[in-house]
């Protein structure tokens, strides 16, 4: 029955303004009276701002009241609105459950790099600010409790891990950390991680820097504490890719780690294995826009959006790295890779997301 | 060919100059101006809409309904709809405004006219046989078309167009691939099927009519009649609004046409040559730009028809002096004037005979 009604009020709503919501097309008249309201997301209110570490910015958000709360581990999608043009970045909330219950907000733990479109912004954000924020989103979370995990973190793969941590109210295994940072003064949490392990004893927390201790130290530390254990493994690429194959290597079941990849991806190997002719750089792709065929030559060392974005095309996009889905497109034929696992996609039609996508082959794409 | 391959290459350069111009201060100010038109295009259309229905104190206030809820659907059609659709706001990554999401007030389904109107007449502007916009396989325009009997009566085809023109156009796409009538032509391939086209043709108009003539009269109660011939007068201002437009873009009396033999194999210099050649301006205030959708500004727009049209009028100050330092003919003129010819070439190709309008490129 919901589906039905679901559908009239959608077509119903295409039928009176040729939209398919009717906030959608009131949303110019809405915004005079809401700024920052936009539909499908909620709004946050910045109430704090300062830097954890030289680079990790911390911000606070006062949510609004519909957003529905998430699961520590969990990531959003902050969209700002700058120059005219909406984008957006995912970032893991850093906070407890307890702050989001008890004042309504949550916090960001935000590594800035200077000369990027986005994180430079934050900075620029001033207190009461409203932004936009998308539901909580991702399957990273502690799943068993009750069983004993490790939890492995490097650099910014603290912030979902350590709101994991400091939200557990009931503790009944015990659970041991790995923290990899680059010298004291830059490892974000690092106080509050502290706190929670004098307080509970359940809780061990085993700092590594990587100034001083070489990664093989730290692997072949936790290695022998890895079997039959819930792990959690989040941070840069290339550290989680070398960890898991140790894990992997030492024995330990896939399916016991549970990962969360943010940041640039690993360039992707050449495929010459699937055309043969890997000194052969780009692939002729078509690209399908509001109607008209555009030929461009794509790298098949770079994504597709950037291939589109570099030859003038604007195709809709968000956090460019796999996460928030709004670069969806219609593939019509040929087969691209995904950046982050290499995985092959089919050769006939079907949906990619372009800013994890390499041509493999020839392409047409709908943008 | 008047020009040399050298002198293509350097127009080429100079145009798409003054393309990377705009491109590269395109910011919060075109994103301002876009939402402060939908703004305005939504509270008239909504304003209009109640106004329709208050004609009970005063049938002036109907009447200021029906203006207001055709400049309504001027507005969405041609400022925003028609330049959306191009692409010009995908930038602004905003739910409402790009060229994937957008669906407009007109018969017409977005995605047909992104087909035909996008892609077939932007490619192939004014190529015989190749661009379907020039006469909308209506009207005889030059003497590249045999004269054929319905000819004689096509000042009355042009007139009935015009009253439906949101129909013509959504029809368009069928017309041309025969999904009706007629014999399938060999040459044409489609993207979509004909029971896609025909699905896209049937919602899509069936939407506009339940809206404007069951749905608000419906809710109007004994108003209804008011509101009724309220919709169909604004619906059929907007029609004769965009009709003349957009005749006044292509079918001027100086706009040249092309063969296919012409035009293969040719450079994006050359494009830019044809699109110069093949569209035609006129002058007149700001207001009646926005209100064209800044199809005033035809030639700015065949060359640049991802930029967003504000930025039309100044455009066209500098193509304008490229064009002289070329000797290539720029096509401008007032409103009054340009139609004026345009009324005249339908008139005088309704009759057998005629120059032709192909000119050697």
């Amino acid at each position: 029955m919901k589906p039905l009604l679901k559908r009239l009020w959608r077509a119903f709503c295409m039928m009176l303004g040729n939209q398919p919501a009717l906030s959608r097309y009131l949303l110019p008249i809405i915004q005079q009276f809401s700024p920052g309201f936009l539909p499908g997301h909620f709004r946050a209110r910045v109430s704090g701002k300062y830097w954890a570490t030289a680079d990790m910015l911390q911000l606070t958000f006062r949510v609004s009241k519909r957003w529905q709360g998430f699961m520590p581990g969990q990531h959003i999608l902050l969209t700002l609105r700058h120059n005219g043009r909406y984008i957006s970045r995912p970032f893991s909330i850093c906070s407890t459950l307890a702050d989001w219950q008890s004042t309504r907000s949550i916090a960001l733990c935000c590594k800035v790099t200077s000369g990027a479109e986005f994180t430079p912004l934050l900075n620029q954000l001033q207190n009461e600010t409203v932004v936009n924020i998308s539901a909580a989103q991702g399957d990273f979370h502690w799943q068993q409790p009750a069983l004993p995990a490790l939890f492995i973190a490097a650099g910014s793969g603290i912030t979902p891990i350590a709101s994991m941590l400091l939200s557990q109210r009931h503790w009944l295994a015990p659970v041991s950390l790995y923290y990899r940072y680059r010298g004291s003064e830059n490892a974000a949490l690092l106080v509050q991680l502290k706190q929670l392990a004098s307080r509970q004893h359940l809780f061990t927390l085993t700092l590594s820097d990587s100034r001083v201790e070489p990664a093989a130290d730290m692997t072949n530390a936790l290695l022998p504490q890895a079997k039959d254990k819930q792990i959690y493994l989040c941070g840069p690429a290339g550290f989680m890719q070398q960890i898991q194959q140790r894990l992997t290597e030492a024995g330990v079941a896939l399916c016991t780690i549970h990962k969360e990849q943010f940041g640039p991806a690993l360039p992707a190997i050449p495929c010459e294995t699937i055309t043969g002719d890997a000194d052969e750089s780009a692939r002729q792709t078509t690209f399908i826009r509001a109607g008209s065929p555009h030929q461009v030559a794509a790298s098949t060392q770079h994504s597709l959006l950037h291939a589109a974005e570099q030859h003038g095309l604007t195709p809709s996009f968000g956090c460019r790295m796999g996460v928030c889905f709004q670069c969806v497109c219609d593939k019509v034929s040929g087969q691209v890779r995904d950046i982050r696992t290499g995985a092959l996609s089919g050769n006939g039609a079907e949906q990619i997301q372009l800013c994890i996508s390499q041509p493999v082959t020839e392409l047409v794409i709908k943008l | 060919m008047k020009l040399t391959i050298e002198q293509f290459s350097a127009l080429e350069h100079e145009l798409d100059t003054v393309k990377q111009q705009v491109k590269a201060q395109l910011g919060e100010q075109d994103a301002r101006y876009i939402r402060r038109v939908l703004l305005v295009q939504r509270l008239s259309a909504i304003s209009g809409r109640i106004l329709l229905v208050l004609g009970f104190i005063t049938p002036w206030l109907w009447l200021v309904g029906v203006l207001l809820l055709a400049l309504g659907k001027i507005l969405d059609n041609m400022e925003i709809g028609h330049n959306v659709l191009h692409g010009q706001y995908d930038w602004m990554n905003d739910p409402v405004l790009h060229s994937k999401r957008y669906e407009w007030d007109i018969a017409c389904d977005a995605g047909s006219w992104q087909r035909t109107h996008n892609f077939e007449h932007h490619t192939y502007t004014n190529i015989i046989g190749k661009d379907r916009d020039f006469g909308y396989g209506l009207l005889r325009l030059s003497n590249d078309f045999r004269w054929r009997v319905r000819n004689l009566w096509q000042g009355g085809t042009y007139l009935l167009l015009s009253m439906l023109f949101q129909w013509g156009v959504s029809y368009h796409e069928l017309a041309a691939q025969r999904v009706f009538a007629g014999k399938k032509k060999a040459d044409r391939h489609s993207q979509v099927s004909d029971s896609a086209l025909k699905k896209a043709f049937f919602s899509k108009g069936a939407r506009q009519l339940i809206k404007d003539y069951l749905f608000f009269p419906l809710i109007a109660g004994p108003m209804w009649l008011w509101v009724l011939s309220g919709n169909l007068l604004a619906n059929l201002i907007r029609n004769l609004w965009t009709s003349t437009v957009i005749f006044c873009g292509h079918f001027t009396k100086d706009v040249h046409v092309f063969t296919a033999a012409q035009c293969e194999n040719e450079s994006r210099g050359q494009w830019y040559y044809r699109q110069m050649l093949g569209s035609s301006n006129f002058t007149g205030p700001t207001w009646l730009h926005i209100l064209t959708g800044h199809l005033s500004c035809q030639i700015e727009h065949h060359l640049f028809p991802d930029i967003p049209a504000r930025h039309y009028p100044a455009m066209a100050k500098q193509v304008q002096a490229i064009a002289a330092k070329y000797a290539i003919p720029y096509n401008t003129g007032s409103f009054v004037r340009q139609y004026s010819t345009v009324f005249g070439r339908i008139m005088r190709y309704s009759l057998p005979g005629g120059g032709k309008a192909v000119k050697a490129l």
